[in-house]
C-alpha cells in the first residue's frame, strides 16, 4: 500500500509513525522487528526522492541503529540488517556523504562479525550489494573488506562464505563492465576503475584456489547443488577475465602440483582451475601451456573419477571454444592432432551422462572452429560419419536422468552439420535426412499415458525439427544439393503437419522455423502445402503468450511471400487481419512489432497492386509507429535499440509497398508521401545514426522517387534535408550504404528533371 | 525482496543452439528480404534507364 500511496503523497504520516515504533523506549522487540521489516519493504518499493531527505535520513538512522549489538536482540538486529539490504539503493545521498558512508560501512562490517551466522550472512549480503551499487567509493574500505571476506571464505559457515566469494565476483563484474566500457571508446566520460582485483590478486587467487579442493561427491550430477568450490571456481574465472595474463603464473603452480596427485579432489581442482582461466589471458600466454598439457588432458578422460572426467571434458570444450579457430588462422589443434582428439572424444561420449554431455560441448566447439574455415574446413570431413553416428547413438541413450544429454547431442549434431564442408559432405548430410525423418515419424507413434510422456515426446520432436531445419538450410544452400530437399519435401511437410497437430509451443516454434527454411527451398512449389498449413500459420500469429512463436511465424509469412509471390494472395485477407490486430494489441510483446512491419512490406512486394485494399489499414499503423519513434527516450540504450529496429522495419514496409505498386496504382501512395518524407527527415537527424537504419531510410527515399516518379517533384523541391543526408551517406565507409545512396540520388535526380 | 541470487553459471552450459537457430533464420530472412527489394529496385532502374538512358544525375555537391 505504501508503494502506491507514498509516491502520491497520500500517506504522509506513515514514516513518522513507523519511526515512532523504533524510538519509543517501551516498544516490544517484536514490534521493532516488524517495523524494521516494514521499513525495509517500503524502502525497496519507493524511490528516495519520494521522501524528503530528512525522512530518508531518519529511516536509515533507525535501520542502522537497529543493527546495534548493545541495544537489540538478535531478532531485531537480523531484521535491521535485512532492512538495510533492501534500503541500500535508497541510501544514495547518504553514500555520497563521507561521514555517513563511513558510519554505515562501519556498522555493516561490525555486523559481519556477529556471533549469529544468519546475521553475518545478512551483513555479507549487504556487502555484496554495496560492491555493485557503490563500487566507486569502496577504496578506503577495501583492506578491511578483504580481511573480512578472506576470513569468512576460510573459516565461516558455508552460507556466509558463499556470500564472501560473491562479494569478489561482484567486484569482478563491475571491473569487467568498466573495461568493456573503456574498450568501446564511447565519447562519454568513463567512471573510475579502481583495479581492486589487480591489487588483491596475489592474495585473492590463493584463497580461491583453496576453495576448489572442497568439492562435494557427485556435485556434477545434481543441478540443485551450489557450494563453495563451485562459487570459488566461478569467481576464479571472473578474476581471469578481469586481470588477463597476470593470473596465469599464480594459478599454474597449483595446476601442476595438484593434477598428478592421487587424491581425485586435487586432480579435479587442478583441472577446473586450468579450465577457469582460459578466458581472459592472451593466446600467446595460454597456447604454449595448452599445447604442453593437451595430451595430459586427453589421457585424463580415462581417469577413474567421474568428476575429474567431467571437468576435463569441460576444459577441453573451453580450449576448443577459445583457442581453436582455423577460420581466423589460429588453433592449438593441429590437423595431425585432430585424429587423436576425436578418438578420445568419441570414446568418452559413451561415458556417464554428465561426462557425455560435456563431451558434446567439446565436439560442438571443435566443429565450430571449422565453420567457414576455407580449406581447413576439410580437416573434419574424414571423421564426419563417425561423429554423426556417435551423436545419434548418444541421443538415443536412456541412462540420463533427464533429457539434457539428448538435446545436447542433437544440438551438437546441428553444429557439426552447419560447419561441415558441403562440397565434400553433401552425401553424408543427405543420408542423415531420412534417418532424422524416420525418428520424427516414430515420435508420432509413441504411446502417451502421462503428462511426462507428452513432455518427453515434445522435447524430442523439438530437437528433431531443429535438426531438420539445419539440414534443410544446409542442403538448400547450394544448387547441387537443393534437389535432395525438393525430392523429400512432400514427406517432410507431412511430418511437420502431424507434429503441429500435437500442439506444443516449443515444437510449434521449431517446426515453424524448419518450414520457413523449407518454403525458401521450395519456392512456388510450396503453394501446394498452403491449404493444409494455413491454419497453423493462423495459430502461430495468434500466439501472444509464447511471443517467440508469434515472431517466428511472422518471419515465416515473409518466407512464404517470397516463395509464392502473388500466389499467396488467397491467404492475405486472413494474414493481414491478424497482423493489423497484433499491431494494435497492447498484450503482444513489443519485440514482435518490428518483424510485423517488415512482413507487411514482404506481403506488399509479393502481391503488388493487390495490396491496395490494405493500404488504409496498414499505413496509419506505420504512421502511428513512426510518430511513436519520434517520442521515444533516446537516453535509454535498450529503448534506443528498439527504436532503431522499429524505424528500420517501418522503412522496409514502405519500401515493399512502394516497390509493389511501382508498375500500377502507385498514385495510391501519394497521400502518404509527405508523412514518409518527414519521417525520413526525422531519422536523418538521429545522433548517433544507426547505419542499417540510414541504409533503409535512403533506400525508401529512392523508392519514393522511383515508384511515384514526377508526382514527387514538388515534395523533393520543397525539402532541403535530403541533399545533406544523401551527401553524408555518399561519404560513408560502408560500401552498401554508399551504393544505395548513389542509386537513390539517381532516382531523385530523374524526378527533379522530369 | 528476493535475496541476491548467488548461483552463477557453473561450467556453464556449453551449448545454446536454439537461439542460434532463431538468429540464423532471422539473418537468412533479412538477407532474402534485402535481395527481393534490391531485385525490385534493379528492375525499376533497368526499365527507366532503357526509357531515358541519358537522364542527368542530381548534383548534391
Amino acid at each position: 500500500i505504501a508503494a502506491v500511496e507514498i509516491p502520491r503523497k497520500q500517506w504522509p504520516e506513515l514514516i513518522g509513525s513507523l519511526l515512532n515504533n523504533m524510538t519509543q523506549i517501551d516498544s516490544p522487540a517484536s514490534l521493532k522487528q516488524a517495523t524494521l521489516e516494514t521499513l525495509g519493504y517500503v524502502c525497496e518499493e519507493i524511490s528516495h526522492q519520494d521522501l524528503v531527505q530528512d525522512e530518508v535520513n531518519s529511516v536509515l538512522t533507525a535501520v542502522v541503529q537497529g543493527m546495534n549489538l548493545a541495544e537489540h536482540s538478535p531478532e531485531v538486529r537480523l531484521a535491521a540488517t535485512k532492512a538495510l539490504y533492501n534500503a541500500l539503493d535508497f541510501a544514495q545521498t547518504n553514500f555520497e556523504n563521507e561521514m555517513e558512508r563511513n558510519y554505515i560501512m562501519k556498522v555493516v562490517c561490525e555486523t559481519a562479525l556477529s556471533k549469529e551466522a544468519d546475521i553475518r550472512q545478512a551483513a555479507f549480503e549487504c556487502l555484496v550489494s554495496i560492491a555493485s551499487t557503490y563500487y566507486e567509493v569502496l577504496e578506503p574500505y577495501m583492506q578491511t573488506l578483504f580481511e573480512l571476506t578472506s576470513n569468512a571464505v576460510k573459516g565461516d559457515e558455508e552460507t556466509v562464505s558463499l556470500q564472501a566469494i560473491e562479494f569478489w565476483s561482484s567486484i569482478c563484474d563491475e571491473e569487467i563492465e568498466l573495461q568493456e566500457y573503456e574498450g568501446s571508446e564511447s565519447g562519454d566520460s568513463v567512471p573510475p576503475h579502481s583495479r581492486f582485483i589487480e591489487k588483491a590478486i596475489s592474495l585473492l587467487v590463493p584463497m580461491l584456489l583453496e576453495t576448489l579442493l572442497k568439492q562435494e561427491e557427485g556435485q556434477d550430477q545434481d543441478d540443485s547443488i551450489w557450494n563453495i568450490s563451485m562459487a570459488g571456481g566461478t569467481c576464479l574465472g571472473l578474476v581471469a577475465r578481469t586481470v588477463g595474463d597476470a593470473i596465469v603464473p599464480l594459478v599454474m603452480p597449483f595446476v601442476q602440483t595438484n593434477i598428478v596427485k592421487p587424491d581425485w579432489r586435487c586432480r579435479e581442482a587442478a583441472t577446473y582451475a586450468f579450465g577457469s582461466i582460459l578466458e581472459g589471458p592472451t593466446i600467446e600466454q595460454l597456447s604454449p601451456l595448452v599445447r604442453a598439457g593437451l595430451d595430459f588432458l586427453l589421457n585424463a578422460m580415462k581417469d577413474e573419477n567421474n568428476q575429474v572426467k567431467d571437468s576435463t571434458a569441460w576444459t577441453l570444450s573451453r580450449i576448443f571454444e577459445l583457442l581453436h579457430s582455423p577460420a581466423t588462422g589460429f588453433s592449438v589443434i593441429s590437423p595431425e592432432k585432430l585424429e587423436q582428439v576425436l578418438a578420445v572424444l568419441l570414446e568418452s561420449i559413451r561415458d556417464a551422462p554428465n561426462v557425455a554431455e560435456k563431451v558434446c560441448g567439446a565436439i560442438y566447439y571443435l566443429a565450430q572452429g571449422y565453420e567457414d574455415a576455407g580449406t581447413s574446413s576439410s580437416h573434419l570431413t574424414p571423421y564426419l560419419t563417425n561423429i554423426i553416428s556417435r551423436l545419434i547413438e548418444t541421443a538415443a541413450r536412456t541412462d540420463g536422468s533427464d533429457s539434457k544429454l539428448r538435446s545436447s547431442a542433437y544440438e551438437t549434431l546441428n553444429e557439426v552439420i552447419r560447419c561441415s564442408y558441403i562440397p565434400e559432405t553433401s552425401h553424408i548430410v543427405a543420408q542423415l535426412l531420412p534417418v532424422i525423418m524416420t525418428k520424427l515419424g516414430e515420435t508420432l507413434e509413441l504411446q502417451i499415458v502421462s503428462s511426462e510422456d507428452r513432455e518427453k515426446q515434445g522435447d524430442l520432436q523439438a530437437s528433431l525439427c531443429g535438426v531438420l531445419q539445419v539440414i534443410i538450410q544446409k542442403l538448400s544452400g547450394t544448387d547441387e544439393t537443393k534437389p535432395i530437399i525438393l525430392q523429400a519435401s512432400d514427406h517432410i511437410m507431412i511430418l511437420f503437419l502431424k507434429v503441429f497437430a500435437c500442439r506444443r509451443s516449443t515444437v510449434h516454434e521449431e517446426a515453424m522455423l524448419a518450414i520457413g527454411a523449407l518454403a525458401y527451398a521450395c519456392g512456388p512449389e510450396f503453394g501446394k502445402y498452403m491449404s493444409e498449413f494455413y491454419k497453423y500459420l493462423e495459430m502461430g500469429l495468434q500466439n501472444f503468450e509464447e511471443y517467440q512463436v508469434c515472431s517466428i511465424t511472422v518471419g515465416v509469412v515473409g518466407d512464404i511471400c517470397r516463395a509464392l509471390d502473388d500466389k499467396v494472395l488467397p491467404y492475405c485477407d486472413g494474414i493481414m487481419t491478424f497482423l493489423i490486430n497484433n499491431l494494435q494489441s497492447t498484450e503482444l510483446h513489443r519485440s514482435v512489432k518490428p518483424p510485423i512491419f517488415s512482413c507487411i512490406g514482404d506481403i506488399a512486394l509479393a502481391i503488388g497492386e493487390h495490396f491496395e485494399k490494405y493500404v488504409s489499414h496498414a499505413i496509419p499503423m506505420m504512421q502511428g509507429a513512426a510518430e511513436h519513434c519520434a517520442k521515444m527516450d533516446t537516453s535509454d540504450e535498450e529503448l534506443m535499440e528498439y527504436a532503431n529496429q522499429l524505424k528500420l522495419s517501418i522503412f522496409e514496409a514502405y519500401s515493399g509497398i512502394l516497390q509493389g505498386f511501382k508498375n500500377a496504382k502507385s498514385e495510391v501512395m501519394m497521400p502518404y508521401a509527405g508523412h514518409l518524407l518527414q519521417f525520413i527527415e526525422l531519422v536523418s537527424r538521429d545522433s548517433p545514426r544507426d547505419e542499417s537504419v540510414a541504409k533503409a531510410a535512403i533506400a525508401v527515399m529512392g523508392d519514393l522517387a522511383d515508384a511515384l516518379g514526377p508526382n514527387t517533384k514538388l515534395l523533393f523541391k520543397d525539402s532541403i534535408f535530403y541533399v545533406q543526408f544523401l551527401g553524408e551517406c555518399l561519404q560513408s565507409d560502408d560500401e552498401q550504404l554508399k551504393e544505395t545512396a548513389v542509386w537513390a540520388q539517381g532516382m531523385i535526380g530523374r524526378v527533379l528533371v522530369s | 525482496m528476493a535475496p541476491h541470487d548467488l548461483r552463477r553459471p557453473f561450467k556453464r552450459a556449453a551449448i545454446s543452439d536454439q537461439q542460434k537457430r532463431r538468429d540464423l533464420s532471422l539473418l537468412r530472412q533479412a538477407q532474402n528480404r534485402h535481395d527481393a527489394q534490391q531485385h525490385a529496385r534493379h528492375l525499376a532502374s533497368t526499365v527507366l534507364s532503357l526509357q531515358s538512358s541519358s537522364s542527368p544525375e542530381l548534383d548534391i555537391e
